[in-house]
């Protein structure tokens, strides 16, 4: 598979402090991509060099395959949609005449906003100016803008910020949609894990400018897994049956605290306790926050 | 690449305010001008002449360097706020070019307030003035003159808003350049300071012509100052990271 977005040992320096610290990152082609980390990770900093607008104080950037120069650069960006630090726009002009505008330095037919307007739900809103519009209509209509021309390589920053959970749902479906419909590589940032659960394949997690761990959804999820609690009829029957299996167990105010689990193990162990008649009432898995993942992370030195 | 750009530029225009201001100052110095000259008829006894340095005077001075300032502060303000720094700095066009519609749409503010300027010397001198013939070519040529030389301007402001986020601080600058070029033209240093070259190439603080027969100074100082500012504006533009 052809990696889409590489970059080697990519650093930039402010002053004493590196916002981004030999960062390497692999983004398959074809593949919704996940870049998530607390705010001031070092996301958008990356992000930027990715596409030229900061200069790396050191390390390299490959685009589809070739390495980011002055030269090659907008012949790179040709081929990218962004939207950084959103939203953007010019207040007192229309989407519509936004979009021209955007078309116009892209060097895209007109034709094309009838098309994004519409995948963005703004067609019945494109004559209003956009000063009228509400956070998440701007973040809709600076989405348009970067499909603008039918990129092959989408990078988006924080392009859920400000919608609500309806518009973060419809954004999901768009960008998780994208690949397979038009081949395009997204790259996303976020700050929530769980907002981009159900939308990645790949995920990079970034924290205080380093990487922490990239690699496949699944492999992160064993790191989010959190603790069980349990709730039982019978307790001390329970205690019993997970103490023979060998299950640290807390017993509290008739709950019962198991350890994080696999899967497969928690479902057996609901089984045994039930054959047991421990009567099982309540099952209840807590999924880490990113801070509780980014610290198991870092405890085990970023390895999986 | 550059036509993209202008015409992605001249769209940012639609809908502002800056229409008003393009009328605004002519007309102010216009009918301060034709004032000016109507009370002092003992002194001022050239004619179509005097009624242009009457007209001219506090245009070139003050008016031409803050209108300048204004449109550049303006065009580069609607990139400030929001994110747009971004947005165009992202886009596949050199950074350069982005610099040079701006230069151009400015430019073309300059010339058709101009036109303006020069409509109005004409029906205030014949209106109000009621001045025999018509005025002479020479005013003509001072007015393609002063365009020369307030290219330069217009690349000075454009890249002093490019830097400079808030909108009045330029905007005094020019109003202060207006002023400094005065004493540089009066001290005969006008070629070495790019607010002089506006009022040199108007000729609109004397009768007699500040130019006559030095062309060739001139027309370079116009193209050293513009060369050396554009030269500064792709520096800046590609060297210096996109704040947003």
């Amino acid at each position: 598979m052809q990696t889409v977005i590489e970059t080697k040992d990519l650093c930039k320096a402010y002053g004493k402090r590196l916002a981004v610290d030999h960062i390497q990152l692999h983004v398959p082609q074809g593949c919704v991509y996940g870049f998530i980390g607390p705010n001031g990770a070092g996301k958008s900093t990356t992000m930027k060099m990715l596409l030229g607008l900061i200069h790396p104080s050191a390390g390299q950037v490959f685009l589809l395959g070739r390495e980011l120069t002055e030269k090659n650069r907008l012949a790179l960006l040709r081929q990218t949609g962004s939207l950084i630090e959103s939203p953007s726009g010019y207040l007192h002009l229309t989407a519509q005449e936004n979009l021209r505008i955007v078309a116009d330095l892209k060097g895209v037919p007109h034709k094309d906003i009838a098309r994004v307007l519409d995948i963005v739900h703004l067609t019945a809103d494109r004559n209003r100016k956009v000063g009228q519009y509400s956070l998440g209509m701007k973040q809709r209509l600076g989405i348009a803008m970067a499909l603008l021309g039918d990129p092959r390589l989408l990078i988006l920053d924080e392009p859920t910020n400000g919608l609500d959970p309806a518009g973060i749902q419809e954004m999901r479906a768009l960008l998780a949609d994208m690949p397979a419909a038009t081949g395009t590589t997204v790259l996303v940032s976020s700050h929530l894990l769980g907002e981009m659960e159900q939308l990645v394949e790949q995920v990079g997690i970034i924290n205080q400018g380093k990487m922490l761990f990239e690699g496949p959804l699944r492999e992160l999820q064993r790191h989010s897994r959190g603790t069980l609690t349990m709730r039982v009829l019978q307790p001390q029957k329970a205690l019993l049956v997970l103490q023979t299996n060998g299950i640290s167990v807390q017993f509290r105010e008739d709950l019962l605290t198991l350890p994080p689990l696999r899967d497969d193990l928690v479902a057996g162990l609901v089984q045994t306790l039930a054959d047991s008649g421990a009567g099982v009432v309540e099952l209840t898995r807590h999924t880490k926050s990113l801070e509780e993942i980014f610290l198991s992370l870092t405890d085990s030195k970023g390895g999986v | 690449m550059l036509y993209r750009c202008i015409q992605a530029e001249n769209r940012k225009l639609h809908a502002s305010p800056i229409w008003l201001l393009f009328f605004l100052l002519p007309v102010i110095s216009a009918g301060y001008g034709t004032f000016n000259y109507m009370q002092n008829l003992g002194l001022l006894t050239e004619s179509w002449y005097s009624l242009w340095t009457q007209h001219t005077l506090f245009y070139s001075l003050f008016f031409f360097p803050a209108m300048v300032a204004i449109y550049a502060a303006y065009l580069w303000r609607l990139e400030h706020l929001g994110h747009n720094w971004n947005l165009i700095m992202a886009a596949p066009v050199r950074p350069l070019a982005l610099f040079f519609a701006k230069f151009v749409v400015v430019l073309k503010l300059v010339l058709l307030t101009q036109v303006l300027i020069f409509a109005l010397y004409c029906l205030c001198g014949k209106v109000f003035a009621s001045l025999p013939g018509w005025p002479p070519m020479e005013t003509l040529l001072f007015l393609l003159r002063g365009v020369l030389g307030g290219l330069s301007v217009v690349a000075l402001q454009l890249v002093l808003s490019m830097l400079i986020r808030s909108f009045a601080v330029p905007v005094f600058i020019a109003l202060f350049g207006g002023i400094t070029g005065m004493l540089a033209a009066s001290r005969g240093k006008g070629l070495y300071w790019p607010y002089a070259l506006m009022q040199y190439g108007m000729n609109s603080n004397k009768s007699d012509d500040l130019l006559a027969g030095n062309y060739l100074p001139f027309l370079a100082a116009c193209l050293i100052w513009l060369t050396l500012l554009f030269l500064l504006a792709q520096l800046l533009l590609t060297r210096r990271d996109v704040k947003s």
